[in-house]
């Protein structure tokens, strides 16, 4: 053995941890006949036993025990959380999923109402009445009798229908054909039907044109009538969907013009009233009278 | 818990994983000790040991998981776990403290017996002297310093004190060398390491 294998084992010598004793001894025969080596041992031998002096003298410390109380205490939290609720956790897992789908539900249901709030607003606003699409003439016609008479005239000179303009008293009751279960409110009066539809209903409004409705079915329910009396301008039926009925006023002897037995009991004088069914172009289609 | 002290860490720790109180205590008492001593060798400062040995079995309790048998034993990890600690206390405050009598007969921390009647100058000679050891210990760099404490003071297997370190035993072999040669020069006063070892130069001697 030569220094420096002396060199490289001497902790193992010094602490007791050379586990060839052969090697160990060897070592320390080399130390005996080398100076440097022996003060070399002698070194590491001293501080080894420094050392281990003053490991002795921390042998006893130990942590206090306030350590281990509060470790124990936490191992008993920490046990106690762990091992009791899996029930609770799973109720909490499980009312966790509950809440996620009743919000889900919710928010469905909100958007539902909100489709349902916008297609019934979308259906109230872009469906207008068609009466008033149609009747452009007979809105701007109505303030005037006399422009009410002009329909009846072109064309219907050999019919002999005259309406005598101071006499005519027109009640508009205008009522389509293509919907007969319609409100009356739109077929009595288209005008006040525009009206209607441009500006929101006042509550005396409403009031006022429910009365009006109820009296108009009691009227009409009360009423009899002729067969409509084609007028010769309508060749077929279709002519007909979009006609409207105007109520409008005529000398008894309009009677006697369609063929129609006249009661002598009618003087001249006396007014009889016929509904007159117009075309979209405001054109006289058939006329029926009304008792 | 009298029969606990003979069963091994690891089926304590399997027994405290499963709640086993007696077993977390019987391991705590048989490996606190070791951890204590390990930081407050380290450190010098009482208090940081007492915290960083809380902190260490805290942490088992919390997730006592991370503890692979392959890579060591239990007694490694907790000790891996408690410088980590340490070391991180220290790099937070740089600041030692002394766990010896001081100069003026005051004590950071410690239980140290009185003077002995029969030989008071011995033992204060003897005391003086862990005292310089102590300092010299401190004074050292973390990484030979850690060895030292390890291999030296605690006796630990170079296996373990690897394990501890996370390093090869070789390297635990060379920085336990260089710790005890730092702390030679250290003891001896002044004198540098370089000298001393040319002092003692393996190379000198052939025979």
């Amino acid at each position: 053995m030569n220094c420096k294998d002396f060199e490289s084992m001497i902790h193992e010598i010094v602490s007791r941890r050379a586990a060839d004793k052969t090697k160990q001894l060897e070592a320390l025969e080399h130390a005996g006949h080398c100076l440097w080596c022996a003060l070399r041992l002698d070194e590491e031998t001293k501080l080894t036993e420094s050392l281990q002096g003053f490991a002795r003298t921390l042998y006893v410390q130990r942590a206090p025990a306030r350590v281990e109380e509060a470790l124990v205490q936490a191992f008993r939290e920490r046990t106690l959380g762990a091992a009791a609720p899996r029930f609770v956790l799973a109720a909490k897992r499980l009312w966790r999923r509950l809440s996620w789908g009743l919000v889900f539900a919710a928010t469905v249901a909100a958007a539902w109402l909100v489709v349902l709030r916008t297609s019934s607003v979308h259906l109230r606003s872009s469906a207008p009445p068609r009466q008033v699409a149609s009747n452009p003439p007979l809105a701007s016609s109505e303030p005037s009798p006399a422009k009410q008479e002009q329909p009846f005239v072109p064309g219907q000179s050999e019919r002999q229908v005259k309406a005598q303009s101071q006499g005519v008293q027109s009640q508009v009751a205008a009522r389509s054909s293509d919907e007969p279960g319609a409100p009356p409110s739109r077929n009595r009066n288209p005008g006040a039907s525009v009206l209607d539809h441009r500006q929101p209903d006042s509550g005396a409004q409403a009031a006022s044109q429910g009365r009006a409705e109820r009296a108009a079915l009691d009227e009409s329910a009360n009423e009899v009538t002729t067969d409509f009396i084609p007028l010769g301008t309508c060749d077929d039926s279709e002519c007909m969907d979009e006609a409207m009925l105007v109520r409008v006023t005529l000398p008894a002897d309009a009677l006697l013009a369609f063929g129609l037995p006249m009661d002598n009991d009618y003087a001249t004088e006396e007014l009889v009233q016929a509904d007159v069914a117009l075309g979209s172009d405001g054109v006289p289609l058939a006329i029926r009278f009304v008792n | 818990m009298a029969g606990l002290t003979e069963i091994r860490d690891e089926q304590l720790l399997r027994m405290m994983q499963g709640g086993d109180e007696d077993a977390f205590t019987t391991l705590y008492r048989r490996r606190q000790g070791g951890i204590y001593r390990f930081v407050l060798e380290m450190s010098g400062s009482a208090p940081l040991a007492e915290d960083v040995t809380q902190e260490v079995f805290m942490a088992l309790i919390r997730d006592s998981r991370g503890y692979d048998p392959s890579r060591g034993s239990l007694g490694a990890y907790l000790l891996g776990m408690a410088r980590h600690h340490a070391l991180r206390f220290l790099k937070r405050d740089r600041t030692y403290v002394s766990i010896l009598p001081t100069r003026d007969g005051s004590r950071d921390s410690g239980d140290f017996t009185p003077l002995s009647p029969e030989n008071p100058h011995s033992e204060m000679s003897r005391r003086e002297s862990i005292h310089l050891v102590q300092q010299a210990i401190l004074s050292l760099p973390e990484h030979y310093r850690e060895a030292v404490v390890l291999c030296d003071l605690n006796e630990t297997s170079y296996e373990d004190a690897a394990s501890v370190l996370g390093c090869s035993v070789g390297t635990v072999r060379s920085r336990l060398h260089r710790g005890r040669a730092l702390l030679i020069q250290k003891l001896r006063g002044g004198e540098k390491v370089e000298a001393g070892n040319k002092a003692i130069d393996p190379s000198r001697c052939l025979a």
